[in-house]
Formats: structure tokens, sequence, C-alpha cells
């Protein structure tokens, strides 16, 4: 039995992901705080500092820093190592860009609070296409 | 987004594939930003890097698509009457002395040099192009890459442009189009946070604490500074590189002294928000401590001119250099453009600094460099902060006066 909740929000780039949840109320900037090959983040200090990004819904506040962002994700994504999906509180137009050059949805406005809503490991489904993100629980207890 | 009818041709394939995908990148990216038109642009700073150690490890075939793209937009010509200039490249032209600059790579960016030149680009290779001639006047609409030129262009010098990546930077240069959002609008040049600076800020390494403090309470908003005095251009260098850093700021004011803030009411368009936040002489302290963590006080590397350095400061760094000598073991690098180091070698600066055994680097960035240093000393927050991660260096940071003892000294002696 697998429990779901399903939030409204909306499609900033359009698309269809599925992935692990990875979530930090944090900023993050692609070029100097992520190795686009290996996929995962290099800034000292960061919450997320040795996390891979490769695959995952990364679910943080906004992009921030350098506009070498859009690159870096274009270099992770010909890496296989690009995010599967991005969640936004607040929507950089570095990190829309990337999403729209790399093929990958990016969505903000959620109904509730996503680093509330959404547990780092959680299993979700971002549909920007309807505007709905669809969060099922680990172990099945939301 | 409301297309013309030859803007909409274009994107139907009537200039061909290339420009056609840069059409859907601009139209796709402006209606997620909201915007309904594309405007003239006339002025771009764009990003055309060999991978280099930005991509480490990655495949041939990552390589081969990467540099492939930016071989068929050189085959390209700039809009007319757009005035391009280009962002770092990461692989230094001038035989720099690091496992990382291979030849191959060196080879591949001589390469787009010559054809971003014969598409049309100047190719200044510089993350600060406003010190070498590309200077936008107020209100002129530009699409930069350099998230610390773009705050400069548009604080310092009331320039207009949204946060740019390559690709939309190397579409508006060949389309000279952009599409209509953020900070293109008057309403959108709004003051966000109010700062209130009681400290005394003596160097431009000082500002860049002031950024690197406000950058991420801004968040990806427009802070405005209030009681920070004026800033020199060094200082507003550092000031927008920081921002850009620790936050994801478009754009600043500094009451008193930027353009569209002869007031601090007129940052604010009217109503100056009650909440402020304050960056005291104990806020100066911890700022500069937050990136000073340290095992050690020996050093190995002095890295001056992030983002790159003036005439100014090449002249400053020379002077403090005369007649002294860097530690032996210690490298001392100062990053700056090409034509900077041209006038930096007519001016004797160069001779100086290479006589008391720095080096003056063109072109690049060691912090992409990724080269091999343990412990760096620098003025720049931006460096400071992303060296850690991408040099695997401990860091401190400095004004330069404190950088330059560090290095004749090699290990950090204290600011003052």
């Amino acid at each position: 039995m697998t429990n779901s909740v399903q939030i409204r929000c909306r499609g900033v780039v359009k698309g269809h992901a599925e992935g692990e949840a990875l979530v930090a109320d944090a900023m993050l900037s692609f070029w100097g705080e992520v190795d686009a090959v290996t996929g995962k983040v290099i800034a000292v200090g960061h919450v997320l500092e040795g996390q891979s990004l490769g695959g995952k819904v990364l679910v943080i506040r906004s992009t921030k820093g350098s506009s070498g962002t859009p690159l870096m994700l274009n270099l992770a994504k010909l890496e296989g190592n690009a995010p599967a999906a991005l969640v936004n509180v607040e929507v950089d137009s570095l990190a829309v860009l990337g999403c729209i050059v790399n093929g990958i949805p990016i969505i903000t406005d959620l109904e509730q609070d996503p680093f509330a809503a959404i547990r780092t490991g959680d299993r979700v489904e971002v549909d920007a296409d309807l505007g709905i993100l669809r969060v099922f629980a680990l172990n099945g207890d939301l | 987004m409301q297309l013309t009818v030859d803007q909409s041709a274009i994107l139907d394939g009537a200039q061909g594939p290339y420009l056609s995908t840069c059409m859907r990148w601009l139209v796709e990216w402006g209606e997620a930003m909201g915007a309904r038109r594309l405007v003239p642009c006339s002025n771009t700073h764009a990003l055309l890097p060999v991978p280099n150690l930005m991509a480490r490890g990655a495949s041939p075939k990552t390589i081969d698509a990467y540099i492939g793209g930016l071989r068929e937009a050189c085959t390209h010509r700039t809009a007319p009457g757009c005035y391009c200039t280009v962002h770092t490249s990461f692989v230094t032209l001038d035989g720099l002395d690091v496992p990382e600059n291979d030849p191959e790579q060196v080879r591949l960016q001589q390469e787009l040099a010559d054809m971003s030149a014969e598409a049309g680009f100047i190719p200044t290779f510089t993350c600060a192009p406003y010190l070498v001639g590309n200077v936008p006047l107020m209100g002129e609409v530009c699409a930069w890459t350099e998230s610390s030129a773009v705050v400069y262009a548009n604080s310092i010098l009331g320039a207009r442009t949204t946060r740019h990546g390559s690709e939309s930077a190397m579409a508006a240069s060949l389309l000279g189009l952009v599409p209509e959002f953020g900070v293109l609008f008057d309403e959108n040049r709004k003051g966000t946070l109010r700062v209130e600076v009681s400290a005394a800020l003596k160097s431009p390494t000082d500002w860049g604490a002031l950024g690197y403090f406000a950058g991420p309470l801004a968040g990806l908003g427009i802070p405005v500074f209030h009681g920070a005095g004026r800033p020199s251009q060094d200082d507003a260098k550092q000031l927008c590189a920081a921002l850009a850093t620790s936050g994801g700021v478009t754009m600043c004011h500094i009451a008193g002294v930027t353009p569209e803030a002869p007031t601090l009411a007129a940052a604010f368009h009217g109503v100056i928000p009650e909440h402020s936040v304050a960056f005291t002489p104990e806020t100066l302290r911890s700022t500069y401590a937050s990136l000073r963590k340290r095992t050690g006080d020996a050093i190995d590397s002095v890295i001056l001119g992030c983002p790159h350095a003036s005439i100014r400061e090449i002249a400053e760094i020379a002077a403090l250099l005369k007649g002294k000598h860097v530690a032996a073991g210690v490298r001392l690098w100062v990053d700056t453009a090409s034509s900077t180091k041209g006038g930096a070698d007519a001016m004797g600066y160069t001779r100086t600094i290479e006589e008391a055994g720095g080096r003056i680097l063109c072109d690049t960035c060691p912090t992409n460099l990724r080269m091999g240093a343990r412990r760096i000393v620098t003025h720049g927050f931006k460096q400071a902060h992303y060296a850690r991660g991408m040099v695997g260096a401990e860091v401190i940071v400095a004004a330069t006066e404190a950088c330059i003892r560090a290095a004749v000294a090699g290990r950090w002696m204290g600011d003052e």
C-alpha cells in the first residue's frame, strides 16, 4: 500500500518526472557549488554538501549565484547526472533557462510549504503540465 | 508571447535550425518568466568556455557535444549593431604551468576565440567587461552573463539585464533580442531589503563583506544599502560580486550613490520599509571570519583579481610589491583581462610585479582551473567562497594590502 498526497503547484517549465526527493531550505549555484560530472554538491558548509543531485527531484528555495548554472545543468545532463526535476519556492531566471535547454521540469507556487510537505528520500512525481506534485512517503507514513 | 512575423519565421526555421533553436530558447524562457514580447538588445556578454575543469572527468562525448554547440553558434554572425563581448575562458592562453591546463583544451579555446571573433564577438575574455570598454549606458537593454557583472551593469551603470546564461546570451547576441521580463521593467527595480550600514568600509574587500552578508538575506530580491558612503569602482565591483555569490541578486541600490537611488525613498520607489537589517562593525568582523576557517597560517597561494583586476588595482599591487619579493613556495597571481594587462605592461606595473615574483594572468579564472592550492589568501569574497569547494583549499579573505603582506611573508600575518 502506498500513501500519497497530491499538492497543486504551477509548472514553470513543462514536463513530467519522478524521483527521490532531496530537500533543503537553501539556495544553490550549479556552477561552483556542484560538480557537473559527478552531480555532487561540492560547496563547503552547504546543507547539501556531498549529496548527489543526479536523478533527484531537487526541492530548494531557489538557485542563486553564478550565470554558469544553465551551462552546468547542460554538462550534468550530458553526463547523466542532472536532477530529474526542480521544485523551487522562488524562481531564478537561470534555473528556468537551464531547465528549458535541458528538458528538465520545474515547478513553483506549491499550495503547501514544500519543506514541510516533502522529506528527503520521499518518492515524488512532478507533473508540471498539470501543475501537480505527488508525494509518496518514505515507509508509507504520511 | 506575441511574436512579430519576422520573429515567428525565425522560430519556424526561416534562418536555419540553430537560429530557430535560439529563438525557441528566448521564447520559452520569456513565456516561463512572464514576458509578453521580445525587445531589442544592443549589448551582450556571452559565455563561450571550453569545458576544461568545469567538467573534469567528463566523457569525450560530453565534451564533443558541448564544443559542437559552441562551434555551431560561432558559424553565425552577431546581430547588426549589437556590441558583443566574451566572458572569461577557462583555460589561460599564455602557457600557465598547472597540470590542468592541457594543450588540447588550450587549442580548443583558441579555436573558439578565433571563431567567435569571426562571428563578430570581441573576445575580451573577462568577467568584468565594464573595465575593458563594454560600458552600457543607463537604460540600455543588455544580455549579460557573469552574475557579478549583471549586478554591476544594473546597479552601478543603470543598464538593464536579467541574469543570463550561456544559451540566452548567445541567442541574444545572434538575434539582437531578449524577452522582456524582470528588471527590464521599472517596477521590478524597486528595493526589497533595507540594509543599514554602520560599519566603516575601508577597502574593496570590506564592500565585498557587505555584499556577502546581504546576499542570502536578499535572496533573489534587491537590497538597498543606506549609510555605506560612496564606493570606488573597485569597491562596487566587490560588492556586486559578493551579492551574486551568497545570493541570487540581479541588482542593488546604494542610497545617494547609484543612478536609480538618489535617495533612500527613491530606491524603494517612495515607501521606505520599516524593517531593516544592520551591518555593524561586528557583522563586518563575523563576515570575514566566515571565510577564514583554517588549520594553520602558512600559505601557498595569493590570488588577486576576482573579479578581474582594474588597472588601478594592478597599480596598487605593483606599488605594494615594489622592492619586495614573494616568499619561496608562494604563487602570487593577479587575474585580469588581456587589454588591462596591455596597459599594465605599458605602465611598468607588470615588470614590477614580475620582479617581485608575482604573475599577471590573462583571460582566465584560477578557481575554474582548480589550481593545486592548499591555502589561498584572496581579496575577493567570491573567490574565497567558491575556492573552498572547487579547489579544495582553505581560504583567508582579506584586503589587498594584507594579501600582499601574506605573500611576502609566506604566511597569514593578520589584517594590520
